[in-house]
């Protein structure tokens, strides 16, 4: 889901070298040198904003927190990361990250980090380099990265070469994943209960989610509430405004750096026939996802299951994406996507309904996809259905 | 002068500059050190990648990304029409073809802020480059209405709130992250759509930096820069605060600080230069034998414009020429590292007035300190 971005993200980073040790990156690293030797890149220069970032802190660990980074990786040799920070800020930058030689890429600090560190490939005919992220890059410091590099290297969009980070998980990635699940999860049921037993106010809920996860070292937290009863969603108002049900909203949190998002129904008495039908179509979806099916199978399954009701507005004509590094991974699950699901992928299934008669609804869950079935890691908190 | 009368400025800009045309970007980040063009000309705080389209005839149009944030963006928007959209480029497109806008004789606010990518394609879309005038939000916008002012003494009464926190719940034992994760929720609930929180904490620092997870202790010196943002308005005040009572030399170079502070107000009333102001804070730490730590990285800047509407008159440094204007807004901060106390913080959002600069504070910044 796409949600306000916040100017600053404030909570815990650093690199947690306990869950995420040096040969972890030696072995997503060796993974890229070999898509370099495969494609004749000398480095891959992997760009990310506070936005998105996946890439570049798959390969680094470096999360921005404000405006921009970019790891420059050499096929043989020491890489450099850049950041969009002064100087006085590196200390606490090269805490974020395994790489040991961190600039600022501000301003006159430009020149000096990032067109001397290809003076190694000086004298040779133009190297090609890989680049990811750079679509997401500002044109004015796109243009900077040019005319640094003059005729001496040619860039190649390695985006749509490798993947990375992959959409199958690696296993510390999984971990991690299944902590921020655990958060979501946790928090989406105070998102609940503060509704139900508390302040009746869709805002206050929120923020008393936010603040379960905030204190439980979320290094991001996203709300989004619905203020008329499930059939619009709202970013943060301001207005704590008692709301009669059902209660819709949603959350997403990061934590070490990965995602984890959950939708919230809560209906004031008996659930709707749409929180029914969608309850049992996410319970179709689950079972049907293994790895080798299609997204856009999975997305018609979706659509069969909700029938005679349409996908609520909302959700854009999708029924979920990956997730992980970035809220909202590859492969996005809409109408004839042909993207497979893969073995240990993670995803988030979303599905819901806006009826003025059956009633409004989101709801979602947090999938990894395994050969032997299905394991469900988070999912919208449940009520019972008679 | 509300924000239809800068859309009414906006056309007339067009006019006098025989443009067709003007198209003003969002990349969907509220960044509180610039103007955000689609704010200023539609009073909607984007989601997503978005654009206001403004035609020499004064007609307007607001297109916002993801299209289910349509019906707020309408509900909120100055502009004649809104448009929601999953595709920026595809509906900017047709946009751009009802105000009969072609690429040539349109200029465009923003578009530099995009992802090269999806800039490519707009400008594929409108048949070419536009002309850039990415001071034109910023510059229309550069004194603030009453309604903004209005909005900006109330961010900053939830700023001295959160800082009042800040000293009820600071105690030995917590982690940076908990007391700013406190903070945060704690102003979001008076009202803060977003905040600029940095806060760490070091017996001696080098710079404020994001909370992280250092557990606070005694001795410990907390800085703070509390930047709620209250209907787009961005303010700040930075802190520092002692866990148990300060070294003397803190106590010494904080009263250089306040001092730089004094100098400043007094200095930046309406008809000053920004680099006058900047000098005359500067000499204060000269005086005290500490010229040679005006300049990076002892500080950064003494202060500087806060977005969203507008980042004028930009950062207040000795290089700046700009001309102060009554109804300003900016934040004064003689922030800096000295060598026997570390890097202080003490900054206020401050209005220029024509006698100086009016601090929105009710209580100004000092050496707070928390029993150990």
């Amino acid at each position: 889901m796409r949600t306000m971005q916040p100017c600053v993200t404030i909570g815990s980073y650093t690199w947690a070298q306990d869950r995420l040790p040096n040969d972890e990156f030696s072995l997503r690293l060796d993974e890229l040198r070999r898509a370099m030797v495969q494609h004749g890149w000398r480095g891959v220069l992997a760009y990310g904003d506070v936005r998105e970032h996946a890439a570049l802190a798959y390969l680094s660990n470096f999360i921005p927190r404000v405006r921009w980074g970019m790891a420059l990786l050499p096929r043989d040799g020491d890489a450099r990361l850049l950041c969009a920070m002064s100087t006085r800020d590196l200390p606490a930058m090269r805490t974020l990250t395994w790489i040991a030689d961190v600039r600022s890429g501000m301003g006159p600090e430009w020149d000096k980090a990032f067109d001397p560190w290809f003076e190694r490939f000086a004298g040779e005919p133009p190297v090609q380099f890989g680049t990811l992220g750079f679509d997401l890059m500002a044109p004015v410091l796109h243009d900077a990265v040019r005319r640094s590099l003059g005729e001496r290297l040619v860039l190649q969009r390695a985006d749509d070469v490798v993947a990375v980070p992959p959409q199958r998980k690696r296993p510390r990635e999984l971990t991690l994943l299944r902590a921020a699940c655990k958060l979501v999860q946790d928090a989406t049921q105070v998102f609940a209960d503060n509704w139900r037993q508390k302040s009746g106010e869709p805002e206050t809920a929120a923020l008393a989610a936010e603040r379960t996860a905030r204190s439980r070292a979320a290094q991001d937290v996203r709300t989004l509430v619905s203020l008329d009863g499930g059939r619009t969603l709202l970013p943060f108002q301001g207005r704590f405004e008692k709301k009669a049900g059902p209660l819709v909203g949603y959350l997403a949190v990061k934590l070490m750096g990965y995602w984890a998002d959950l939708f919230v129904t809560v209906d004031e008495g008996e659930p709707s026939p749409a929180r029914r039908r969608v309850e049992a179509a996410l319970d179709t979806l689950i079972a049907a996802m293994r790895p080798g099916l299609r997204a856009g199978e999975l997305h018609a399954k979706a659509l069969a299951a909700l029938a005679p009701w349409s996908l609520h507005p909302a959700l854009s004509q999708s029924v979920g994406h990956g997730i992980g590094l970035s809220l909202n991974e590859a492969p996005e699950l809409r109408a004839g996507a042909d993207a497979a699901l893969v073995e240990d992928g993670v995803y988030t299934v979303q599905l819901g309904v806006a009826d003025g008669v059956a009633g409004n609804v989101l709801l979602s869950t947090i999938v990894r996809t395994r050969a032997s079935g299905a394991e469900v890691l988070a999912r919208s908190p449940r009520i019972s259905l008679p | 002068m509300t924000k239809n009368a800068r859309l009414a400025e906006a056309t007339q800009y067009l006019h006098d500059h025989a443009l067709e045309g003007v198209i003003a970007f969002s990349n969907g980040l509220n960044n509180f050190l610039e103007a955000n063009a689609i704010y200023v000309f539609s009073g909607v705080r984007p989601v997503g990648e978005s654009a206001v389209v403004l035609d020499r005839d004064g007609r307007s149009t607001l297109i916002v990304t993801p299209a289910w944030d349509a019906e707020r963006a309408a509900a909120l928007s100055t502009t004649d029409h809104t448009i929601g959209a999953d595709d920026l480029a595809d509906a900017l497109k047709s946009a751009a073809g009802k105000h009969r806008l072609t690429g040539k004789r349109t200029a465009s606010v923003g578009l530099s802020l995009l992802g090269q990518a999806l800039a490519g394609r707009i400008v594929a879309a409108l048949g070419g480059p536009p002309q850039p005038a990415d001071d034109l939000a910023r510059d229309l916008a550069r004194v603030r209405t009453a309604d903004e002012l209005a909005a900006a003494e109330r961010a900053n009464w939830i700023a001295e709130r959160g800082y009042e926190r800040l000293l009820e719940y600071a105690r030995p034992g917590l982690r940076e992250f908990e007391l700013a994760a406190e903070l945060y929720c704690f102003m979001k609930q008076l009202g803060a759509e977003d905040n600029f929180l940095l806060l760490s904490a070091s017996q001696h620092n080098l710079a404020v930096r994001a909370a992280g997870e250092r557990i606070l202790d005694v001795g410990d010196i907390i800085l703070s820069e509390i930047t709620p943002c209250y209907r787009g308005q961005f303010v700040q005040i930075c802190r520092t605060t002692t866990i148990g009572e300060p070294s003397p030399a803190v106590c010494k170079n904080y009263a250089i600080l306040q001092d730089a502070m004094a100098e400043g107000l007094a200095a930046a009333r309406a008809g000053a230069r920004v680099a006058d102001v900047t000098r005359g804070m500067n000499a204060v730490f000269g005086k005290s034998g500490y010229a040679d730590y005006c300049r990076p990285p002892y500080m950064r800047v003494r202060g500087h414009g806060l977005g969203i509407t507008s980042d004028r008159p930009g950062d207040i440094i000795d290089r700046n020429e700009r001309v102060l204007e009554s109804g300003m807004m900016f934040v004064m901060h003689p922030n800096q590292y000295l060598p026997d106390s570390g890097y202080l913080m003490c900054g206020e959002s401050v209005e220029v007035t024509p006698t100086g600069a009016r601090a929105l504070s009710v209580r100004p910044a000092q050496l707070d300190v928390i029993a150990a």
